[in-house]
């Protein structure tokens, strides 16, 4: 019985990707209860391989749901979920690489919005060590998308990382839900770049540069970050200037020489136990 | 000594077939030929080769391809006694032993059961099944409580058909070559029970023979056997035994197919009892169990990847301080290949510096030394640091970092060419090594250390010739690193949007500035650092300082006495000045 209503579930989402998120996670729990009747919610030495597969398969629906319905708790939830999954043999359960590497790929991506960076490179070591479907982790499109994407933004190329995500080298359109993130996020990685690294800035240039589609949103976001706008020209705010950098000047001074007077009596105490 | 042997191919055959034998076959050999083999055992002259076990001899050597980690697995060359018959003297080696672990608790010290350890690596070479039986024999009395034990040892190397052999073995051994320790062995059978230290001793070198001779599948069903054993066990002598046995028990797991990578590898499966292990150990306030089980889980996290996991162990468990050397050496080890991982640099060049200098000297800990080694560079390199060219010039690690160096080479020029021929070429090595997706991350401090170089070079230098220079995609690109490069404080300089070039600003006087005084504060700490550990480190005999104090009490008399002489004048200036002048 369980078994029925779960296939005939699973086929419904699949069928219409385009399912409002109410009802598809409604379907969701349904799957889960006729999961736990058959008791295969986490896979034991004695689940059917059938069993495991259709379980899988309903994490891994319910995982892209949550990315489209933009449910980040969700879906760190459901990719949770599958990692026993993945970490059966072969023989137990037949690995089916396109739709793992796809979860791990948004899983990934989903990690770099999150800027958490320890997370991302532990799973990528894990990557490393696993059999993706038989080509090279960077080669594959799903994972080597947020790859590539975490190197750009690392050394800086930002227009690469912008290029990647208007182009059509966006591997499905999950992936997509990340790019409003992502540009935030590159804009404000530019913007405080820019602030260090140029004296001024003339407006017209500056839409370019940060990717902005029209000079109204240029001055939208200098007013946003406390910019001041002359002439058509940006000036930053300069973080130190030119009275406050003596006064920080002399205080680092004191600090100094408070330091050096502190570790000079530290060495003395130490040698006087020493000796 | 009789050179031939007549119950030589029965026992033979009993290596191959036997290992799974039932007690009937051992009860009935026990009552019939109980004297022959005895005898049997003791007139083997000829070291038997360790029996091949064909299904698993196309597995890897383990020590050397995987194993860099593991520092008791090199051996120190060993000079063999050429005048004593190799066998006796094994078989008497290994009953000093026993010697050694009573005293461990009589005295309850554990210096004594570590010395019995050591020997284990000399004893490795010599050991074959039929000294293993024949010492197993001769300890255990058949009516003995631990004679299962024996058994299961006896079984364990496919020796299951000798007896043991209690005073008959004895009777002949006195005609024998080593009938001091024959004797003394009979008569301690008689008064007391093995102690269980004895028994994990023995337990140990079965293990240690099984897996010399890649006995893995039977070594690892013993070891499991053998945990079960300790676990029931609860005894403050036997820790630094026990934490040995589950030492093997791990190297067992990790060379049983499918290998480590693979997620359904047996060491996954031997997560559960090391914790549980590990959580007894705590309990128990046992370090040397507690150390090792750590060390060997993080290993076993590290094998499969499962970086998270060994993250959150490190976090919920707390090292124990007073291990030995070598483990805080192993645990610094991982915990800064953990760090590295997470991008946590500092942390990691801390660790892995730690455990570079904690790295035992010798030779038999080399592959550790290097290993770590590599890793240290690896992270100093992503620190944005230049390894000094002495590393590369030390003994014996020359030709293993060659890779890394050409590695640093290309960085410390910040050639992205070179960079990324020199990973295409010694990709392989950079994997086997672990350090490969470490490597990967280095491109961006590559293009650092170029613009950097860059910086010092030019006062003024178009984006453009950065561009072309630094092999960067376009011009835009280039506009951005170098923006991101003088936030992050890699440079000093300004950029001009409108004619596109990059302006360096002046270099300060580093002698100015607080770095030098902070590099000297750090040097100062690491010494004072040193210092407080060598005194932590520093063994006092017990009790011994009541005995110093009654000397310098003495002393102290004695010195009151003169005193009170010369005051009295018995022993004026005059004799005492007599000595000298007579010198």
């Amino acid at each position: 019985m369980a078994d029925r209503t779960l296939q005939q579930i699973l086929n419904q989402l699949k069928s219409n990707p385009s399912l409002p998120y109410s009802e598809a996670s409604s379907l969701l729990s349904k799957a889960k209860i006729a999961l736990l009747q058959l008791k295969a919610v986490t896979p034991t030495p004695n689940t059917s391989s059938a069993h495991l597969a259709v379980a899988r398969d309903v994490y891994e629906a319910g995982a892209l749901f949550s990315i489209r319905a933009r449910d980040p708790a969700a879906f760190t939830r459901y990719v949770s979920q599958l990692q026993p999954f993945y970490e059966l043999a072969a023989s137990a359960l037949p690995p089916n690489h396109a739709e793992r590497n796809k979860v791990t790929g948004l899983y990934l991506l989903y990690l770099l919005t999150e800027s958490d960076y320890a997370q991302f490179h532990s799973e990528l070591e894990a990557l490393g060590t696993r059999d993706v479907g038989g080509v090279e982790t960077e080669n594959d499109r799903f994972l080597g998308y947020p790859i590539k994407l975490e190197r750009w933004l690392m050394e800086g190329s930002y227009d690469r990382v912008w290029k990647a995500m208007k182009s059509r080298e966006v591997p499905s359109e999950e992936y997509g839900v990340f790019t409003d993130i992502l540009t935030s996020q590159i804009r404000s990685e530019i913007a405080s770049s820019s602030e260090r690294a140029y004296p001024s800035l003339p407006l017209s240039s500056t839409k370019s540069l940060l990717f902005l589609d029209s000079e109204g949103a240029v001055v939208d976001f200098a007013r946003e970050r406390g910019w001041v706008i002359r002439d058509g020209q940006i000036y930053f705010p300069s973080t130190s200037g030119a009275p406050g950098e003596d006064g920080a000047e002399t205080g680092t001074e004191q600090e100094f020489s408070q330091m050096v007077i502190q570790n000079t009596l530290g060495y003395a105490r130490e040698l006087e136990t020493i000796v | 000594m009789p050179g031939k042997t007549p119950g030589k191919e029965p026992v033979e055959n009993g290596i191959r077939n036997n290992q799974d034998v039932d007690m009937t076959d051992e009860k009935s050999s026990m009552k019939g030929k109980g004297k022959k083999a005895g005898k049997e055992g003791e007139d083997m002259t000829v070291v038997v080769p360790p029996p091949k076990n064909t299904k698993q001899s196309s597995q890897p050597p383990p020590a050397d391809a995987e194993g860099d980690v593991a520092m008791d697995d090199s051996d120190k060359v060993e000079d063999f006694e050429v005048k004593v018959d190799p066998v006796t003297q094994t078989i008497a080696d290994i009953k000093s032993n026993f010697a050694l672990l009573d005293r461990a608790v009589a005295l309850f010290d554990s210096r004594f059961s570590l010395r019995a350890l050591r020997s284990i690596s000399s004893l490795r070479k010599r050991l074959t099944p039929d000294i293993l039986a024949q010492v197993i024999s001769e300890t255990y009395s058949p009516s003995s409580t631990s004679a299962s034990v024996a058994k299961s040892l006896l079984q364990a190397i496919g020796k299951g058909d000798v007896p043991l052999g209690s005073q008959s073995g004895a009777a002949e051994m006195e005609i024998d070559s080593d009938p001091k320790a024959a004797s003394k062995n009979g008569n301690k059978k008689e008064t007391k029970e093995v102690i269980p230290e004895v028994d994990l001793f023995l337990s140990i070198l079965v293990q240690v023979y099984l897996f010399d001779s890649k006995q893995f599948e039977v070594g690892s069903n013993f070891s499991k056997y053998l945990t079960d054993r300790i676990h029931s066990l609860n005894r403050r002598t036997l820790d630094s035994l026990s934490a040995k046995a589950y030492y093997y028990f791990s190297l067992f797991c990790e060379q049983l197919a499918p290998l480590p990578p693979s997620p359904q590898s047996p060491i996954v499966g031997l997560r559960p009892i090391l914790l549980t292990a590990l959580r007894t150990a705590v309990l128990r306030k046992d370090t040397d169990i507690q150390a090792t089980v750590i060390v060997l889980l993080l290993r076993n996290y590290l094998l499969t990847s499962h970086i998270s996991q060994a993250d959150l162990l490190i976090t919920h468990t707390q090292f124990p301080e007073n291990a030995a050397n070598t483990l805080v050496a192993r645990f610094l080890y991982y915990m800064g290949r953990i760090r590295a991982i997470q991008l946590r640099y500092t942390e990691a060049q801390d660790h892995l510096t730690a455990a570079t200098r904690k790295a035992p000297a010798s030779v038999c800990a080399l592959g550790f030394a290097r290993s770590a080694t590599k890793f240290l560079l690896v992270v100093e390199l992503l620190m944005g640091d230049i390894p000094e060219r002495a590393t590369f010039r030390a003994n014996d690690m020359e030709e293993a970092l060659h890779p890394y160096f050409l590695l640093v080479q290309a960085v410390r020029v910040g050639n992205l060419e070179d960079f990324e021929t020199t990973i295409a070429d010694h990709a392989s090595t950079f994997r086997r090594d672990g350090t490969y997706s470490l490597i990967l991350r280095l491109r961006q401090n590559v293009i650092k250390t170029g613009i950097r170089m860059m910086s010092l070079s030019y006062s003024r230098i178009s984006l453009r010739d950065i561009c072309i220079r630094l092999h960067l995609g376009s011009e835009e690109s280039a506009e951005y690193i170098v923006a991101k490069a003088i936030r992050d404080g890699v440079i000093e300089a300004t950029l001009d949007r409108e004619h596109g070039f990059m302006k360096s600003k002046e270099v300060g006087d580093v002698y100015a500035t607080r770095e030098p005084g902070e590099a000297f504060h750090d040097r100062i700490r690491a010494c004072l650092a040193l210092h407080d550990e060598s005194v932590k480190a520093m063994r006092f005999p017990m009790n011994q300082h009541r005995l110093e104090l009654k000397n310098a009490q003495e002393a102290r008399e004695r010195e009151r006495e003169m005193a009170k002489e010369i005051q009295d004048g018995d022993l004026d200036e005059d004799d005492l000045g007599g000595d000298f002048e007579g010198m």
